[in-house]
């Protein structure tokens, strides 16, 4: 009776491994978790501190699941070491985000929006997020927990927030990265009802220089 | 202080109080309801469409994107969201009439919010006027077809040859409560349209966004 006991304990643990680990790997296909986390953190944090700068256009692609409905925009994308972002959407809608510091500037088709980010600690958690995808801070963040996986010319880091007030705007984050440079080439922002954004960095330039007056709030 | 000037003054708080207590709707003349006109005006809501939001509330601006989506089983979604993705409501309106909160963030969680944006929503889309013969009136040049619900009505406003909608209107037994506006060719099809309230200080607006 032990023994029939032991086997179907020894049999339940593992197809409940089996199952986490296929789980693991269907969840991003192509990809395997890094070895060694430790040692990624330190050459991701040297690598990634190589971009002091990236002006870049971009493509965004909102998936609304249920409602089978997508809407594409794009536009240019400009960052500079340190936490300096400037998000220029130009199709089909005109929109501006420029985050300097602890400053933050939103201009619509009407109005100019100037936010202190400090006040709201949520709209800052929001905002750091893009900074930290691009100036490779991301590992660090106290508001994600990050798994890594990897493909030949890829990283992926899947970021999942730890805060109950983060959560209900994102089940998780994924960031792909380039090996080669270390730059960001996407980030996929999901949310917890299926729906989905997936923000694509063309035409990269790294390293470029950018006036400062371009963050100027 | 002189007693004329004190009079003065009790008399003009009287009429002050008296004409703000006076309704706004105090013109409407009953008149014949016109079949013709109500078919040809009366609200349907929108093709399904994308419009570009901005909203001002007590002081504040803030902007993002609108779907207003016509699902198969005939209920309409609506579903606001940032210009960078992130959803912030999702409302189901259903052919039946019944009303649901798919989606909401906690920030705007709040049944007065929620209400409100029910409201606007519904008069936008014409949904109070949905399977009920409306009440007429006239007032000046314009043409009043209204729906009683509760303590309010919703109206729909023409001109008085029915030659096209000059906007909506949710109103209390006396005010005026929020309007409508929508512009374009095509009153299904807008090019954009803007939600006005009243009794505080909030406006929408919605401009059609065209997509490749």
């Amino acid at each position: 009776m032990n023994k029939i006991h032991s086997l179907t304990t020894y049999l339940l643990l593992v197809s409940l491994l089996l199952f986490r680990f296929e789980e693991t790997f269907s969840q991003h296909t192509g990809f395997k978790p890094i070895v060694n986390f430790p040692d990624f953190k330190v050459q991701f944090k040297l690598e990634s501190s190589k971009i002091n700068s990236i002006v870049s256009d971009f493509a965004q692609e909102k998936v609304l699941t249920a409602l089978t409905e997508k809407i594409k925009s794009e536009g240019k994308f400009l960052f500079m070491r340190n936490n300096k972002v400037r998000i220029e959407y130009q199709k089909p809608f005109t929109y501006l985000v420029m985050m300097n510091g602890e400053k933050m500037l939103v201009r619509d088709n009407q109005k100019d929006n100037r936010i202190n980010v400090k006040s709201n600690k949520l709209f800052q958690q929001i905002n750091r997020i893009m900074i930290d995808c691009v100036q490779g801070t991301m590992l660090d963040s106290k508001d994600f927990t990050v798994k890594v996986f990897e493909d030949d010319n890829t990283f992926l880091l899947e970021m999942t927030p730890v805060s109950k007030a983060l959560s209900q705007f994102f089940q998780t984050i994924v960031l792909l990265v380039e090996k080669k440079d270390y730059s960001a080439k996407s980030i996929e922002m999901r949310e917890p009802n299926g729906d989905k954004t997936v923000i694509t960095f063309i035409n990269k330039k790294l390293n470029a220089e950018i006036a400062d007056a371009v963050f100027a709030l | 202080m002189p007693k004329l000037p004190m009079r003065y003054l009790r008399y003009s708080l009287l009429l002050m109080v008296a004409f703000s207590c006076a309704s706004e709707y105090k013109l409407l003349q009953p008149a014949m309801l016109e079949q013709s006109c109500v078919s040809k005006i009366k609200p349907r809501g929108f093709t399904t469409s994308w419009f570009t939001t901005s909203v001002d509330v007590v002081g504040k601006h803030l902007s993002g994107l609108l779907l207003i989506k016509n699902q198969p089983d005939s209920s309409t979604r609506v579903v606001f969201t940032s210009e960078a993705g992130i959803t912030f409501f999702d409302f189901e309106f259903t052919k039946n009439g019944t009303f649901a909160v798919k989606r909401i963030v906690s920030q705007l969680d709040k049944k007065p919010i929620i209400q409100t944006l029910r409201k606007d929503f519904e008069l936008t889309l014409g949904i109070p006027f949905r399977g009920v013969t409306p009440e007429v009136w006239t007032m000046n040049t314009e043409k009043w077809y209204g729906v009683k619900q509760k303590n309010e009505t919703s109206y729909f406003i023409t001109d008085t040859e029915c030659a096209s909608l000059l906007r909506l209107e949710l109103g209390s037994t006396r005010k005026k409560k929020t309007e409508v506006f929508i512009r374009g060719k095509d009153p299904h099809d807008p090019d954009s349209v803007q939600i006005k309230h009243y009794n505080f200080a909030m406006q929408i607006e919605l401009r059609k966004l065209m997509r490749e």
